[in-house]
């Protein structure tokens, strides 16, 4: 009986044979194309880091800061009520829309979205950063803890410690300046509802052109 | 995380450092492969040596596998890596050209440099012919723009294309290859020439 012998042409034949096999029998969509790990974000999730005191957005209100852009995540109508000075109406509906890729592409401004509170704010915020983009924030309790803390700060009473009483006296002075201003109760007539143009965003890595290939 | 250069692990610089030593050790494998000589690259055409057929099927069949399984173990973002543009009239032309060049001179451009490079007087001759056309090809441009961007199809994958999934298409390209490689060298036993 002839002996079956095992060539290298034999082998290499298997081999790719096999791993053709294997690659066609794995499901497509085993790579995730999110940037972040589900562990990745639960520690940030734990940190806090996304929240963003409304004493920080109040100075940079105040200031006029080019490189912050508010985002209400909240419908339309609500928006159109009541904003932020400054703020773009991205209703949480249309988050994925490919026109606020820019939005978000960028690492130059600072996204900070609120809500009404700070759930719906949190979900934009975590869809995001799982998708990969950075520079996003969630403003800390949203618009109810806004006009609690920035437009009708509680007064301190005797027995607060000087840094509540520097505190509310920040809050009120904010709320002051911003009152006017920040209830921004006609969008319609008011100009300054866009942001302050600041140079365009470098798109970060992700979106860089690709190139190269042969030819 | 892969591409390098896209999520900016290496700069472009050393992506060029690193091109120009990949450059030379191609070079250097394409010559010891026996691809400075024109005679054994035409023999892809007659069925006396099929070295063209396997080194660059051989060459897709890794990188399909490769890049897949990369992309299968989280090491390579697929969506990132360039594809080539397609202009299905010009990708048509462009190989008739390519193909008969090939046939007549015994040389394609990336293997006539290997021959000049140790002296082959044929290739050198082939280069120059090389530098000509893409001299009348740029300078002429106006005339073949037209055709030159007609039929545009994007970035397709044939994959998608087939709409099949990605790692299928590459068990048929290795079932595809593996074929080939049994054919050509029934084909180089069938057809063989003493010395070329």
């Amino acid at each position: 009986m002839k002996k079956l012998t095992f060539t290298p042409r034999m082998l290499l034949t298997t081999i790719l044979l096999i791993m053709g096999v294997i690659i066609a029998a794995v499901p497509k969509n085993t790579t995730t194309p999110y940037k972040l790990s589900a562990d990745q974000i639960l520690d940030e999730i734990k940190s806090g880091t996304q929240y963003l005191e409304p004493e920080q957005i109040a100075q940079m209100l105040v200031e006029k800061d080019p490189y912050l852009q508010l985002i209400d995540t909240r419908p339309q109508s609500e928006f159109e009520k009541f904003n932020l000075n400054g703020a773009i109406n991205i209703p949480i509906d249309n988050l994925l829309s490919t026109e606020y890729i820019e939005v978000f592409d960028q690492d130059v401004k600072l996204n900070v979205f609120y809500s009404n509170g700070s759930t719906q704010a949190n979900e934009a915020w975590m869809l995001l950063r799982q998708l990969g983009y950075s520079n996003i924030y969630v403003l800390r309790g949203g618009l109810n803890y806004w006009a609690e803390a920035i437009l009708n700060p509680t007064p301190p009473t005797g027995l607060s410690s000087n840094d509540e009483i520097a505190r509310y006296n920040f809050r009120r002075a904010a709320g002051q300046t911003l009152g006017a201003e920040g209830l921004d109760s006609a969008p319609s007539e008011g100009n300054d509802v866009k942001t302050v143009k600041v140079p365009a965003p470098k798109p970060v890595g992700k979106k860089k052109k690709v190139a190269g290939g042969c030819s | 995380m892969g591409p390098l250069v896209i999520n900016e692990i290496i700069s472009e610089n050393t992506n060029l450092l690193l091109a120009f030593f990949i450059g030379i050790a191609f070079g250097f494998v394409l010559e010891q492969g026996g691809f400075s000589s024109s005679r054994k690259l035409a023999g892809v055409f007659y069925g006396y040596d099929a070295v063209v057929l396997k080194v660059f099927f051989t060459g897709a069949v890794t990188a399909a596998l490769g890049m897949l399984f990369m992309s299968l173990f989280g090491w390579l973002d697929l969506s990132l890596v360039y594809v080539n543009e397609t202009y299905l009239t010009s990708a048509i032309l462009g190989g008739i050209v390519m193909g008969a060049g090939f046939i007549m001179g015994g040389y394609c451009p990336g293997t006539s440099f290997c021959g000049a490079a140790i002296g082959k007087i044929d290739a050198m001759i082939f280069v120059i012919g090389l530098f000509i056309g893409v001299f009348i090809f740029a300078e002429g441009y106006p005339l073949w723009e037209g055709i030159f961007k007609a039929n545009f199809m994007g970035y397709p994958k044939i994959s998608e294309f087939l709409n099949i999934s990605e790692g299928f298409f590459a068990l048929i390209l290795v079932i595809a290859a593996v074929t080939m490689f049994w054919g050509a060298e029934w084909a180089e036993k069938k057809f063989p020439r003493e010395e070329y």
